[in-house]
């Protein structure tokens, strides 16, 4: 792992000139919010590095909302992605877990991910809900993405973390290795001040080790309460980095679409019999939650929420997840 | 040179074809389906596959044929939601898709040895009558199997002629009770678990497979408990809405487990913590 810096404009070239051969999407701030467009040069002075976070999560990229999967692969344009903040490249671990394993490969999620480049970005404030380092989860990133990005004066830092990454850079024309280790401690400073604001924010919070036990023992009157303001509109696990269960659908032609679905919905569990687990609301609301803090911790060992807090902003009934468990705490 | 992986030109999503040659009504509302598939295909007695409708649905059904035979099929399918119903209507040379096999199926050869107790119900024969097989197959390894089956009423009852069959090979017994009884039924009435009253078996050397309605598979557990045998020697078949079968969709979680890949064959013992299990 090493540094290179360019200059934010010649940065910007680049990308332009990486347009013929790569579709490039990078984090754009409006009016209304924060979230991944693609790369156009007159737009650059919009780009808004090491902020969080995209409204979209990172996985939407790997799995669309619908496609068709038995239509034939594609072998699209190579991606770069840019700015994804490091609880969303965590959250590939899950999923990399799920559709990457050895016995049954996801060959759409697997091209996917192959065709990528990441270049990830690191935190240098905070939102609301923002709860990654609870976690264990760094607002910045060190593996797992193929760059990570700090935007500094005119300058843009890159940290190369990958072969891929690596490949990017010697594309960068004007970069230049980082040998002096002064240059890079705004970093270190950045990168401490965001843990000491998450920190400060969410103080009391318990950490992921303790999120488990603390679901298993919740009393049915926990679920009955948050529950009651539920809609199972599946907005939670729909903007979830880490929530990728779907539903199979049958076309003429034995094709099928594959088409993202919730635990959330009613039905997610009915088997043709009748039988139906999560019929009552409260159920299915638990549900979530005993599936990312119980039960994926058991089985996998990449994390099942890295704390983005997306699923507390998306909530209509103004559900905090965080308020459930300092409730329990 | 770029080396091509066997996982780079798999699509786990594609079925198999397989043309339907024969459908046999084995009670009003349970058909078995002989299906000859494309390729050949090989799965292990309590695997489950994916059948699909063209462009109507699939789902998850344990072949009831035997393992061995790897030209032919049977899916054994009760008339019950959406997809069996227009499964129902189907007619020989209909083309379906399988997908699969999936899933852990029976460990048959760490029954060697042993007494095997097998409790069924309802359409649970389906799996049954496949794993029955396959014991056949290693009686000479066995010391005895013995069936337990329990169906509504007399007409409920599938497979009928495999009973007197059954009865007629070595080392093998078999029970059937009804619910509720009909003029021409003279057998035992009650529950499925009500015949393990009227075996005998050497429990410390035997093994319990159940399969059949969640309730069923609840009190037979209960009893083979109370019997005395051990968690680690009771087979549980679990039933979940098993969708992809790939361990991804996550419509069969049980607790932790997907049924679909870490099942659907559980010993009790690996799932008994999980409240979730009879739900």
């Amino acid at each position: 792992m090493y540094y290179i810096s360019i200059k934010k404009e010649d940065w910007h070239r680049s990308l332009e000139k990486l347009l013929t051969s790569h579709d490039i999407f990078v984090p754009v701030k409006d009016e209304f919010s924060l979230d991944y467009e693609p790369f156009r040069l007159s737009q650059a002075e919009n780009i808004a590095y090491n902020t969080p976070k995209p409204a979209t999560p990172l996985k939407n990229f790997f799995l669309p909302v619908r496609e068709n999967v038995t239509s034939a692969m594609n072998n699209g344009r190579p991606r770069i992605i840019i700015g994804a903040p490091n609880c969303d490249v965590e959250a590939l671990g899950l999923l990399d877990e799920i559709y990457l394993d050895e016995a049954f490969t996801d060959p759409f999620y697997r091209n996917r991910r192959k065709s990528t480049i990441l270049v990830s970005s690191d935190c240098f404030s905070v939102n609301n809900h923002c709860h990654c380092t609870s976690y264990g989860v760094k607002p910045y990133t060190m593996e797992g993405a193929d760059m990570a990005l700090l935007s500094e004066g005119d300058y843009i830092f890159l940290k190369v973390i990958s072969d891929k990454g690596e490949e990017l850079a010697r594309q960068l024309s004007s970069a230049a290795g980082v040998n002096d280790p002064e240059s890079l401690l705004f970093a270190d400073q950045r990168h401490e001040k965001t843990e000491a604001l998450l920190a400060e924010l969410n103080r009391g919070l318990p950490d992921y080790q303790a999120t488990g036990e603390i679901i298993r023992r919740a009393g049915d009157h926990i679920w009955v309460k948050y529950a009651s303001k539920c809609v199972s509109c599946g907005a939670c696990t729909t903007i979830c980095p880490t929530c990728s269960c779907f539903l199979l659908i049958d076309k003429p032609d034995f094709k099928k679409v594959k088409q993202m679905d919730a635990c959330q919905y009613p039905g997610f569990e009915r088997v043709a019999g009748g039988e139906d687990a999560l019929f009552e609301l409260p159920h299915r609301f638990r549900n979530r939650y005993m599936c990312k803090y119980v039960w994926r911790p058991q089985k996998f060992n990449s994390l099942a929420c890295t704390g983005c807090g997306r699923c507390i902003e998306a909530c209509i009934g103004k559900i905090n997840k965080n308020e459930l468990f300092m409730e329990l705490t | 040179m770029m080396i091509l992986m066997a996982s780079d030109t798999v699509n786990i999503y594609k079925p198999l074809r397989a043309t339907l040659g024969e459908v046999i009504e084995e009670s009003p509302l349970i058909r078995t389906f002989v299906l000859i598939p494309d390729e050949k295909f090989v799965f292990k007695t309590g695997q489950f596959i994916e059948l699909a409708v063209d462009g109507v649905g699939e789902a998850p059904f344990t072949p009831s044929s035997s393992p061995l035979v790897t030209d032919r099929l049977e899916v054994t399918v009760m008339k019950t939601g959406y997809v069996t119903g227009i499964m129902h209507e189907l007619k020989p040379g209909a083309v379906m898709g399988i997908r699969g096999p999936y899933g852990r199926g029976y460990p048959v050869s760490e029954f060697k040895g042993k007494e095997v107790l097998i409790l069924g119900g309802g359409c649970g024969l389906a799996p049954i009558r496949s794993l029955l097989f396959a014991l056949e197959h290693m009686k000479d390894d066995l010391e005895k199997v013995i069936l337990c089956y329990g169906s509504k009423t007399p007409a409920d009852c599938i497979y009928k002629p495999l009973f007197s069959r059954l009865n007629s090979i070595d080392k093998f017994e078999a029970y059937r009770t009804v619910d509720v009884t009909d003029d021409d039924w003279d057998g035992p009435v009650g529950v499925a678990t009500a015949l393990l009253d009227q075996i005998k078996v050497k429990i410390e050397n035997s093994v319990a497979v159940v399969c059949g309605p969640p309730i069923m598979m609840k009190f037979g557990t209960i009893r083979l408990l109370e019997m005395g045998y051990r968690d680690e020697q009771i087979y549980l078949s679990m039933e979940k809405n098993m969708s992809c079968g790939l361990g991804k969709c996550g419509h069969c979680m049980m607790g932790e487990f997907f049924v679909c890949k870490d099942g659907p064959v559980f010993t009790y013992r690996e799932i008994k913590h999980n409240p979730e299990i009879w739900k």
